[in-house]
């Protein structure tokens, strides 16, 4: 049930005060001898700060991991410096990274938390790779998660989704094959610049949080930034828009850190594109904006999809080829896929239908997760 | 739930009025709130048009949504607003100025069912766009969803409820960011909706429709003389271009009455604004539109 419990984290502070969670840091602490381990374990176990260990302190020589919320972040280093113990601070943003991390910590041998680099506002770009097989080159599943960070459904579905692989490998047929076969690459949060937005400034922010030369408006369209039909029909070029592409394609560090691992990885079958609201599921068009070769097929695999989606709580998507639904979209993710060889490339447009749209109530985040 | 596309008629030589079908249902079908189009923008002739048998995608969808737009606001009831359900047939011509007229039949919801009550109306519309120019003209009529009496009756609870409240200049971003909104200020969404709703009609076009994202705040809520007298700015989520048009309305409702609506939308910032240091300019509403 954790997760719900951590659901229970993001929606009971954020109502009542939106920095609680936020700027909560694990800091790494040296202890090097038996005098440190009780002056650290007395500066957890006291009341005033309310602590926890994420590793706890078994033996001196090894480090110390603790959580530390971000009103108490002062008063710790204060402490930490007077008492002559060393630290690093070595998770920011806590709440985005919280749950991977605990799913790598908990399940070692499937999950390990894979960082690909660097963003702009300086946070660190990680992913879940979830593997049975060490070393062996396998087919390989990503999947993409809040690419517009408005779009909360998909960051909170996918973690759902993630703990729900770990406890299931083993006991659930479907997905212990699949992972038996493949690697599955699960980025939550592809926007974390833009998702912290979201949460401490404009929650319908969708863009990255870049600054453009020349342009009192920020950012760029993450989903307009990829090297494909760069700057073409449905992206625009005036920095103020929500589908600004960008100065150039993979301008973005977002979509470049994605792009240069997908391609220097390799063997990547399937590219899975998370987004709301309009409850569509789409398939590429193909480079110029015409029936992609492998329509028919992709368009099949999209309808079983559906199907099965729908047969759980009767939410019905609809099926076709991205660039004849919503608009054509030059730049986008899978239309970069699939152009790079990735044939099974999907957008999964989640609930709802613009009812409630981007703030689609947390009651319908597990829903979502389970149809889907 | 979801909009499916049912095969459209074939068309038949010389065959540019409504189809048989649709000219029954007319008929036959209890009518309610029966909405001309509005002045200025009167019905273009027969001549001219031709059926387009390749419907632009999404052409159907878009006339069903104006259409609803345009009936909510007429209609005037913050109790029984309509949203679209299912697109069930319709047909389009287009002239050489690129108007597209189109004829169709939809089903429609309750905006705020009730628990376990399922209510189906249907819609029949003639809707003009005017290649991509704002306020396309309707011609919608629809079942009843509910009796006149349970409707006034509504409004009027409504209408009571709202007198009495206070404190609504600390409204601010309804939902919140997790799309909880408290029940208490529910009447007061829909009220925003039904203003929105005159927006979004003037704006919709053949390429572009809207959604009401969010309330962000409440300018002004003023009950002491008879009518509801509020002014609020909403946000649009505007589709395709994602973007999010912050409008100021006001509106005065009377239950019963016809609603009146003012309002501004801000323009999207063009490049050469945004390079220099100007501030966005402060909102307010200009437009007279039917006061």
């Amino acid at each position: 049930m954790k997760w719900i419990l951590f659901f229970g984290d993001l929606i009971g502070p954020s109502i009542c005060g939106q920095e609680k969670f936020f700027g909560d840091q694990v800091f790494r602490i040296n202890v090097r001898n038996g005098d440190e381990i009780s002056k650290l374990s007395q500066l957890v176990n006291s009341d005033n700060f309310k602590l926890n260990f994420w590793k706890s302190p078994s033996t001196f020589g090894r480090p110390v991991d603790v959580l530390f919320p971000s009103v108490s972040l002062q008063p710790v280093k204060s402490f930490l410096k007077s008492q002559g113990l060393e630290y690093l601070v070595t998770v920011e943003d806590l709440q985005i990274y919280h749950e991977i991390y605990s799913i790598a910590r908990d399940f070692p041998d499937l999950a390990s938390r894979v960082k690909i680099g660097h963003l702009f506002e300086n946070r660190s770009m990680y992913v879940l790779k979830f593997s049975t097989g060490e070393g062996r080159q396998q087919l390989t599943i990503w999947l993409n998660s809040g690419i517009h960070s408005r779009e909360w459904i998909s960051q909170a579905m996918v973690i759902w989704t993630a703990r729900k692989t770990v406890s299931d490998y083993g006991k659930d047929p479907a997905i212990t094959s699949i992972l038996e076969k493949m690697d599955i690459f699960l980025l939550t949060v592809a926007n974390p610049d833009g998702y912290v937005y979201t949460q401490t400034q404009n929650r319908l922010w969708r863009k990255t949080q870049s600054l453009n030369p020349g342009s009192s408006c920020v950012g760029t369209d993450p989903n307009r930034n990829w090297n494909v039909s760069f700057a073409g029909e449905g992206a625009s070029d005036n920095p103020c828009s929500e589908v600004y592409h960008g100065a150039h394609a993979s301008s973005e560090v977002e979509v470049k850190l994605v792009v240069d691992f997908i391609q220097e990885r390799g063997n990547f079958k399937c590219f899975i594109d998370l987004h709301n609201y309009a409850q569509l599921l789409t398939y590429p068009c193909g480079y110029m904006v015409k029936k992609a070769p492998d329509a028919d097929e992709l368009d099949e695999v999209a309808r079983c999809v559906a199907k099965a989606l729908a047969s759980l709580s009767g939410t019905e998507y609809q099926v076709c080829p991205t660039c004849t639904t919503v608009y054509p979209a030059s730049g986008s993710s899978v239309e970069w896929a699939y152009d790079n060889g990735i044939k099974y490339a999907f957008t999964f447009e989640l609930r709802d239908i613009g009812h409630y749209g981007f703030f689609l109530p947390a009651n319908q985040i597990i829903p979502t997760a389970e149809e889907t | 739930m979801q909009l499916r596309r049912q095969p459209l008629p074939a068309p038949r030589p010389g065959d540019r009025y409504p189809a048989a079908p649709l000219l029954a249902l007319l008929l036959l079908l209890a009518l309610q709130g029966a909405a001309a189009a509005p002045a200025g923008s009167g019905e273009p002739e027969h001549s001219g048009w031709r059926q387009d048998a390749e419907l632009p995608r999404g052409l159907l969808s878009q006339a069903a949504r104006a259409a609803l737009h345009f009936f909510n606001f007429r209609a005037s009831s913050p109790s029984v607003l309509r949203v679209l359900a299912e697109v069930q047939e319709g047909r389009a011509w287009i002239n050489q100025k690129k108007e597209y007229k189109v004829d169709l039949v939809f089903t429609t919801e309750l905006y705020n069912p009730e628990e376990g009550k399922e209510r189906l109306g249907k819609c029949s519309a003639r809707v003009f766009f005017r290649n991509e120019k704002p306020r396309p003209a309707i011609n919608i009529t629809c079942t009843r969803l509910i009796e006149k009496n349970t409707r006034q009756e509504e409004d009027y609870r409504l209408y009571k409820y709202m007198k009495q409240l206070k404190n609504l200049l600390d409204v601010v971003n309804i939902p919140d960011s997790h799309g909880h909104i408290d029940p208490s200020l529910r009447p007061i969404w829909d009220l925003a909706f039904l203003g929105s709703s005159y927006v979004m009609w003037e704006k919709t076009t053949q390429f572009l429709h809207y959604y009401m994202a969010q309330l962000s705040s409440v300018k002004q809520w003023k009950t002491n003389e008879d009518a509801i007298d509020f002014d609020y700015t909403v946000l649009l989520h505007e589709f395709s271009t994602q973007e999010m048009i912050p409008c100021h309305i006001r509106l005065v409702w009377y239950p019963g009455k016809p609603l009146k609506v003012k309002y501004h939308c801000q323009e999207l910032q063009t490049p050469e604004e945004a390079s220099g240091t100007e501030e966005g300019s402060a909102v307010a509403p200009t437009e007279l539109s039917n006061f």
